[in-house]
């Protein structure tokens, strides 16, 4: 059998026992160990152990658990409260300004927290009753939620940019600043669509009512924004400490965690409950994405085993004859396709290795792509039928919203997240520019 | 299921529970020993064990917390056609493929013994200015494997007594133990 059969063959039976419903972590590592075996008898079967060893020398997969403990003590904290209240006083007397609010308190979450986990539970427990309460459209509010909590893998600090890092081999910290104006600027698109659709239906995001507003005094919102001062402070202690080099990123992760902590501490919400059902759902999460990424990296082995980046290279250069630009566009297309169906957190870790050698044979900038990749992520963190997103807020929304309206939510988001993807592709410099004056180049 | 399958199932699942929520607090140490490699650094001399210990902890985390994550129902499963099933026909449908994840922990845990054997019999260390033995850790991930696979067999069990339409007790506590998405 070719190589390109066996490949085929992998992702074919991969695909039939994800259908079946089978723990993700369990039918890729069957598929791959099973492949590994066939094809190199007794020498396959260590592969998936090595895996295992692979993993722990990925120091950077340290930030993980700690950034997933840190975005459920944020919210256990109070601070994200805090926050809404502040955006809620400030954006409330615009058509559609709560959802508008939602998003800003989302932009400002994925500046202290690297996962989408932390803006969705957030979202879902205290911006998503508010926002159903005064009468806002169940679905834009569905969308809203979703699509905001998915740039907390792409504004700084970023979990995904850290895996992806790893395999590229890019440096962190550029890749974080890379994220952060393309994700300022899809922050910016979001609230124009809504701004936009809600002017023209104005039903689905009504205006607070003005007799509410009166009450409003200038006193209360200048009150209000002192919720910023904590984000301001975790943000600096992380990624500002990190950037300016005094700590390095599994530490200043740390930090974070430890800032997260003394936050809830000073709000008086720190208690031994809290304590006990952060770290029960942060080993959850992490089990979880541990369990994906130690499987995903087996299959991966064999995937490289089998020259499967040659492969590929030759199948679009030589093949089908391509240019550069093709071939970084079918890339793309290729990984939106196969993203929506498979894990997301298992695609980046099988896929990318067979994409960046590619990528960097063709003479794109591995920063900027780390970019487009992380974009294209977030659009299947939200695609049906497999993405984290949906799987959360099915999991955390309330009853009266059903699986098709959260399916139907995210197709104007996704619309928006696409064009920001051509826009990061046509205009590298959104990207690269502010890594490049901070570094130099 | 004859008492031998119930009594295993019971047992395992009180073993993993335990070992599960020994492990969720693991999460503190692991935060301590980073927060502690940051302000050594800043104050005096930098540490030089912190950051392997940390992958230590990290694997010795995630590993000893997979089965009780298991029994949670933390681990994602692909839901589109799943979702729609009835009960029984999930627990039938489980019971064949779970014996794919079974065969999956099998070959982890052969790698894992193999490659144990070998650190303790050259006394491995690890390449770095630290040099701890190898053989510790290995030996924590390939029990913690092992409890993962008995874990998937207790899993196995208690589907196919679903699949016959008498289910087992959980062991789980609905106060206590958060229950996720896949679970069953």
């Amino acid at each position: 059998m070719s190589y390109e059969a066996i490949a085929l063959m992998m992702f074919a039976s991969m695909m039939v026992m994800l259908i079946t419903g089978q723990r993700v972590f369990g039918a890729i590592g069957a598929v791959a160990v099973a492949a590994a075996v066939l094809m190199w008898g007794g020498g396959g079967f260590e592969l998936a152990f090595s895996s295992a060893m692979k993993l722990m020398r990925w120091y950077p997969l340290l930030t993980l658990p700690l950034f997933i403990y840190m975005g459920y003590m944020m919210s256990e904290s109070g601070i994200a409260d805090d926050l809404y209240e502040m955006f809620h006083i400030w954006s409330g007397g615009l058509r559609g300004g709560l959802a508008v609010g939602t998003i800003l308190l989302m932009v400002a979450i994925s500046a202290m927290n690297g996962l989408s986990v932390a803006g969705m539970a957030i979202g879902a427990t205290i911006a998503m009753p508010e926002l159903l309460r005064r009468g806002y459209d169940k679905i834009m509010v569905t969308g809203v939620i979703q699509a905001g909590s998915s740039l907390g893998i792409l504004v700084p600090p970023s979990v995904v940019l850290v895996l992806y890092g790893m395999i590229a081999r890019a440096p962190v910290g550029q890749l974080w600043l890379a994220g952060a104006i393309p994700g300022l600027m899809m922050a910016s698109m979001f609230i124009a669509y809504i701004v936009i659709r809600c002017r023209l239906q104005p039903s689905l995001g009504p205006v607070l009512p003005a007799a509410e507003r009166a009450q409003i005094t200038w006193g209360d919102k200048l009150r209000s924004l002192r919720a910023g001062v904590w984000p301001l402070l975790i943000f600096f202690s992380m990624t500002g400490l990190f950037v300016m080099g005094y700590t390095s990123l599994v530490e200043s992760s740390a930090v974070g965690a430890v800032a997260a902590t003394l936050a809830a501490l000073f709000k008086g919400r720190l208690s031994f409950r809290v304590l006990e059902a952060t770290a029960r759902k942060t080993l959850g999460i992490s089990c979880m994405f541990m369990w994906i990424i130690l499987a995903a990296l087996c299959f991966g082995a064999v995937f490289d085993g089998l020259g499967a980046v040659r492969a590929l290279e030759s199948l679009f250069t030589e093949k089908l004859g391509l240019g550069p630009w093709e071939i970084l566009i079918l890339m793309q297309l290729t990984y939106l396709i196969l993203g929506t169906f498979l894990d997301d957190t298992a695609m980046l870790v099988i896929v990318a290795p067979l994409f960046v050698p590619l990528v960097k044979a063709l003479g794109f900038d591995l920063v900027w792509y780390g970019v487009l990749y992380t974009i294209t992520c977030q659009v299947a963190y939200m695609t049906p039928p497999f993405g984290y997103n949906l799987f959360l807020m099915r999991a955390m929304a309330p009853p009266e919203i059903g699986i098709t309206d959260i399916y139907r939510s995210v197709i104007p988001f996704v619309g928006v997240m696409v064009l920001a993807l051509v826009l990061v592709m046509a205009f590298p410099q959104i990207a690269l520019w502010l890594p490049g004056l901070v570094y130099g180049n | 299921m004859p008492p031998i399958a119930r009594a295993y199932v019971r047992w395992i699942d009180r073993i993993n529970r335990a070992v599960g929520r020994a492990a969720m607090w693991g999460i503190f140490a692991l935060i301590g020993v980073l927060f502690w490699s940051a302000i050594s650094k800043a104050a005096f001399t930098p540490s030089i064990w912190t950051l392997e210990a940390a992958q230590f902890l990290m694997v010795a985390y995630y590993l000893l917390g997979g089965p009780y994550s298991m029994q949670t129902g933390d681990h994602v499963r692909m839901d589109l056609a799943y979702s729609r099933w009835s009960p029984r026909t999930r627990a039938a449908v489980d019971s064949v493929t779970v014996l794919f994840l079974i065969f999956y922990l099998g070959f982890l845990l052969a790698g894992g013994i193999s490659s144990t054997i070998y650190s303790i019999e050259f006394g491995e260390r690890a390449r770095s200015l630290w040099r701890p033995y190898m053989w510790p850790i290995k030996v924590v991930m390939c029990v913690a494997i092992a409890l993962m696979a008995l874990q998937a067999i207790a899993q196995l069990i208690r589907n196919i007594a679903e699949a016959r339409g008498t289910p087992l007790p959980s062991a789980l506590d609905p106060a206590r133990d958060h229950v996720g998405e896949g679970a069953q």
